[in-house]
């Protein structure tokens, strides 16, 4: 340090006041480190580095963007110092900026090369970023300045791994193992270490290796996993072809005989497998009966040999199966069968099975005789289980038959009044569904599944407010509301299913505003990774750490947020399409129940706001980079200030970008990104999208919307624009729909081909609108969708009715009163004055329950 | 139903099965922590279709309350079955296939319940052999007492 530039240079006292400020801010004096700061400053005003420092202690005194200024205004003073530029990127790192983050530790490094916590610092930045070649340049230099420090090691070796160069990776792993000597028994951080490396010789390859490694290592006892040891050992063996393999299955079905996975190695070593079209079925199923005798408290066999039998095997297997599951009374024992219906004959025989069981059971139950060793409640379980079996092929009638007759027998039992609420719900009835499910609830106050089923129940049927009542019942008694205690903990059955419900009811604020909450639970977790970068490698937990990254980088594959990018995005598009739904209010009137759930709902939040507002300022927090993350004040709770933003489509394109890699199955994604693109003009993006759509699904009834639209908006840009487009475009508008066709005839042509598929329908009739097509026919055809030969169900008769309200069609009503009558069950085809009555009636009794207190958990 | 040793991708499946059962939830980063640190410790149980029914999410006590040479002891964090996937034995299926004792020498296993929690108490009481240790005085948030339970290891 003989070369310090004259302006950062500060005599002996100040000098050390500055070394002061640096302990006082790692110890967290906060107060101290401020005077200190300021005591410099006096004297030095110009001083770059302990502006910076001043204003890093101010931000972690809540004085946020004072002390942002400040290190932007530190680091314009003292360009060439690394303490600037670490503290300008520790800001960074606090808001989740990386990229920026990185950029600032780069500069630091430039000036103070060998800077440890910098070097550290900038490694855990390069893996979030999946910099991975520069990653491995940063751990050879850290290994370079500690090569004594066995985590060096390994972190040089993953990041050599990340990088993709496996054999310098083992290379490193070699090096640093023979340089150890006295490793301690049970050392779980070495036996992690060694079970990474064996999984690194797997990965090369190398398996006659690594099995020695894994058996040298698991004899001595340095590695004392065991269950990783046996089914790495097995997996290795049967890759190998050795005659060992089979025992070691073996020995891994002892150990665990439910583990789906040992079954299909101990099968597939044998050259057999699960596929029931497999030749070898027999000599499978022989196996299965072999493994099942000789543990016999093991389910899975039994249910495995389910799957790949057939015929009169079949059913010689399934009727001790399903009457010893009816016997014990196990709820699940339907959908525990269920995958099996895709047979249709293996379908045709639980059902004689479960028939002939209750005939049996009903008689037992009805005798009443002692000598019976039937239990009363077989029979009802077998009502249960054939409820659930007639729901699932459709017959509606006849489950709800089989629950009342179960109901009858016994009142009491949660399970039947929730599964008459799923009856009810696939028939169209929502409230009736919500009813059952808050009769269900009432039977027991103290189970939450019980609860956020219920809840959920209310979401489907529209009644927010109600759902939320009962979800506070288990939420924490002092967040703001139960909505905001869900989503801190990332509740996103609770984000999706309000947002649908605002959605359905045409609140886009609110709805918009849990979508995008969704997709901040995805950013959380993206977040989440950062502190195991050093973590997991200070633990040796390598094998696992690896796969967090390979998840972390698929995590928004999950179908919540699919589900949440796909339908903000449209919002995004509507009100970019009209902007003036973003500023209409709903207003529609609230039934009495519905008055007196808000009130009560917004009288606790008011309540337990004033509580939180006294707490706060003395809840401690563990948290080292307090005030270096941006408050989190939420200043647009309805969502309203979202939707009307100033860049919609920019957002929406947003969300979708990552579902282009990770969802790219998804023919609405394609279709989405298709919206966002041709409105911002991007006319190749929107070109690619559509053709990668129709690879997935020529016939796709919105894409063939988007295919005559697209035609129109390319044959319709003015002369000079359509020049600049690139031919790439035009020719793809013609593959989507062949220029000697005009738009009409490709329409009928469509429609003749699908004339019974009620989406299909839809779609010709919004195509009809769009080329102006006379009301009357545009009508017509919409009615066709109530053909004898349409397959009509209740989803699409909503879409279509909303699409006859879009277009302010005299004929809407018609339409619902004849679904009305197509749907009896129904509740979606209600008016606004039957919905009111009903959902009075399903509410009242709940709600009047709740001002007990005994109901509160 | 399938059992098997927690994979990472089934971390939102666990999170999802806590939030809709009990009363104590916890962030991803939490369900993280235990994943980084105790890799082999956690289980979970599926079905055909691969949804989380039911999960143990387990780690090693580290605070050595019990003085300088307390035994390595595990301890449950959360354990729950969905309600329609009760009676088949998950939750035992599931605490047995737990490398305590494997894997860290753990002598015995505790965990915490809300005294409140009945059908819970029973659970751990009745059917996995737990046995009351203590009550702890106000050790939730919103101030209801914990019972401490524990189950021993040694063979």
């Amino acid at each position: 340090m003989s070369n310090i530039p004259a302006k950062r240079a500060l005599p002996l006292k100040e000098s050390g006041l500055f070394k002061e400020l640096l302990t006082l801010y790692e110890t967290r004096q906060l107060k101290k480190g401020l005077k200190t700061a300021d005591q410099i400053l006096k004297k030095f005003p110009e001083h770059g580095e302990t502006t910076c420092m001043k204003g890093l202690v101010l931000t972690h005194m809540g004085r946020r963007e004072e002390g942002i200024e400040l290190v932007r205004k530190g680091v314009r003073l003292d360009l060439t110092s690394h303490i600037c530029w670490h503290v300008y990127g520790l800001i960074h790192k606090g808001e989740k900026n990386y990229e920026e983050a990185l950029k600032c530790y780069t500069q630091a490094l430039r000036f103070d090369k060998e800077n440890l916590n910098i070097l550290r610092d900038a490694a855990q930045l390069q893996t979030q970023l999946r910099i991975y070649d520069a990653l491995v340049e940063t751990r050879h230099t850290l290994l370079k300045l500690r090569p004594a420090m066995r985590q060096h090691w390994i972190a040089l070796a993953v990041a050599y791994h990340l990088d993709g160069n496996l054999t310098e990776a083992n290379k490193v792993l070699d090096h640093y193992e023979s340089t150890l000597k006295n490793v301690p028994d049970y050392d779980v951080e070495h036996s992690e270490t060694l079970l990474y490396h064996v999984r690194l010789l797997e990965d090369l390859g190398k398996f006659s290796e690594a099995l020695a490694m894994l058996d040298v290592n698991a004899k001595s006892r340095a590695i004392v996993d065991r269950t990783s040891i046996m089914e790495i050992r097995a997996r290795l063996l049967s890759k190998l072809g050795s005659e060992e393999a089979k025992h070691a299955w073996r020995v891994l079905l002892d150990h665990n005989p439910e583990c789906y996975e040992y079954y299909r190695g101990y099968l597939s070593n044998l050259g057999l497998s699960l596929d029931a079209t497999d030749a070898s079925v027999p000599q499978a199923l022989a196996v299965l009966e072999e493994l099942s005798m000789r543990i016999p408290r093991a389910t899975t066999p039994r249910r495995l040999a389910l799957t790949i039998a057939s015929g009169d095997h079949f059913k010689q297997l399934v009727t001790p199966y399903l009457l010893s599951g009816l016997k014990k009374g196990i709820p699940s024992l339907f959908s525990d069968i269920k995958g099996l219906y895709q047979d249709q004959s293996k379908q045709q025989i639980i059902e004689e099975v479960s028939l002939t069981a209750l005939d049996t059971f009903k008689t037992a139950s009805d005798s009443a005789s002692t000598s019976s060793d039937v239990e009363p409640t077989t029979y009802l379980w077998t009502l249960y289980f054939l409820a659930q079996h007639h729901s699932y092929v459709g017959r509606h009638a006849q489950a709800l038959e089989m629950l009342n007759l179960a109901l009858e027998h016994t009142p009491t039992l949660p399970d039947l009044h929730m599964f008459k609420g799923r009856v009810l719900k696939r028939a169209g009835d929502l409230y009736g569904g919500a009813r059952c499910l808050e009769d269900a609830r009432l039977l027991d106050g103290q189970d939450r599944y019980l609860n956020t089923k219920s809840a959920k129940y209310r979401l489907r049927a529209g009644m927010i407010e109600e759902a939320n009542v009962l979800l506070g019942m288990f939420t924490k008694k002092d967040a703001p509301s139960p909505g905001a205690d869900l989503e801190d903990m990332q509740s996103l059955l609770y984000l999706v299913e309000e947002a649908d419900a605002h959605n359905r009811s045409g609140n886009l604020g609110p709805a918009l505003k849990k979508y995008m909450g969704v997709s901040k639970v995805f950013d959380e977790i993206e977040d989440d990774q950062y502190d195991f970068h050093g973590y997991s490698l200070r633990k040796s937990t390598i094998n696992i750490y690896l796969n967090l990254l390979t998840w972390e980088d698929r995590l928004r594959s999950h179908p919540a947020y699919v589900k949440a990018a796909l339908s903000a995005s449209r919002i995004f598009v509507a009100v970019h399409d009209d902007p003036s739904i973003a500023t209409v209010t709903v207003t529609k009137q609230l039934t009495d129940a519905e008055k007196k759930a808000k009130k009560k709902a917004k009288k606790a939040a008011q309540k337990v706001q004033e509580d939180t507002n006294k707490k706060t300022t003395t809840t401690p927090s563990n948290n080292e980079d307090k005030g270096l993350e941006p408050p989190t004040k939420d200043d647009d709770p309805d969502g309203s200030k979202l939707l009307q933003c100033t860049d919609p489509l920019e957002r929406a394109a947003k969300l979708l970008k990552p579902l282009a890699t990770l969802a790219e199955s998804d023919i609405e994604v394609w279709i989405a990104i298709y919206d966002v693109s041709s409105r911002r003009k991007k006319y190749l993006q929107a070109a690619k999208a559509l053709t990668r759509a129709a690879a997935i699904d020529a016939e796709h009834p919105e894409l063939h919307v988007r295919r005559v639209e697209f035609r129109q908006i390319v044959s319709s840009l003015p002369a000079p624009a359509q020049a600049a487009v690139a031919p790439i475009v035009t020719e793809a508008a013609a593959r989507l729909l062949p220029d000697e066709l005009s738009a009409l005839t490709f329409n009928s042509q469509y429609l003749q081909r699908r004339s019974t598929d009620p989406r299909a329908i839809l779609a010709v009739a919004k195509v009809m609108a769009k080329l102006q097509v006379p009301r009357d026919q545009v009508e017509g055809t919409v009615f066709t969708a109530l053909n004898a030969d349409a397959v009509l169900d209740i989803e699409s008769a909503r879409m279509i009715l909303a699409f006859l309200g879009a277009v302010k069609s005299t004929r809407a009503e018609e339409f619902r009163t004849r679904c009305g009558e197509r749907f009896p069950l129904s509740t979606v085809f209600k008016t606004l004055v039957e919905l009111d009555e009903l959902r009075r009636l399903t509410i009242a009794a709940p709600l009047a329950d709740l001002d007990k207190p005994e109901d509160c958990p | 139903m399938n059992i098997r040793p927690m994979r990472i991708d089934d971390l939102p499946g666990m999170q999802a099965c806590n939030l809709q059962n009990l009363p104590e939830n916890y962030t991803m980063r939490y369900y993280l922590y235990h994943a980084m640190t105790w890799p082999s410790l956690s289980y979970v149980a599926e079905d055909h279709k691969g949804r989380i029914v039911g999960y143990i999410l387990a780690k090693m006590d580290e605070d050595a309350d019990a003085g300088e040479n307390a035994e390595p002891h595990g301890h449950v964090t959360s354990i729950s079955i969905l309600r329609s996937y009760r009676r088949l034995g998950l939750a035992k299926k599931l605490m047995v296939q737990s490398p305590m004792v494997a894997i860290y020498r753990a002598s015995y296993v505790s965990l915490h319940v809300r005294k409140s929690n009945r059908a819970a108490l029973g659970l751990y009481r009745d059917t996995l052999g737990f046995t009351l240790q203590d009550t702890e005085k106000k050790y939730y948030a919103d101030g209801e007492d914990a019972y401490a339970m524990r189950l021993s290891l040694k063979q």
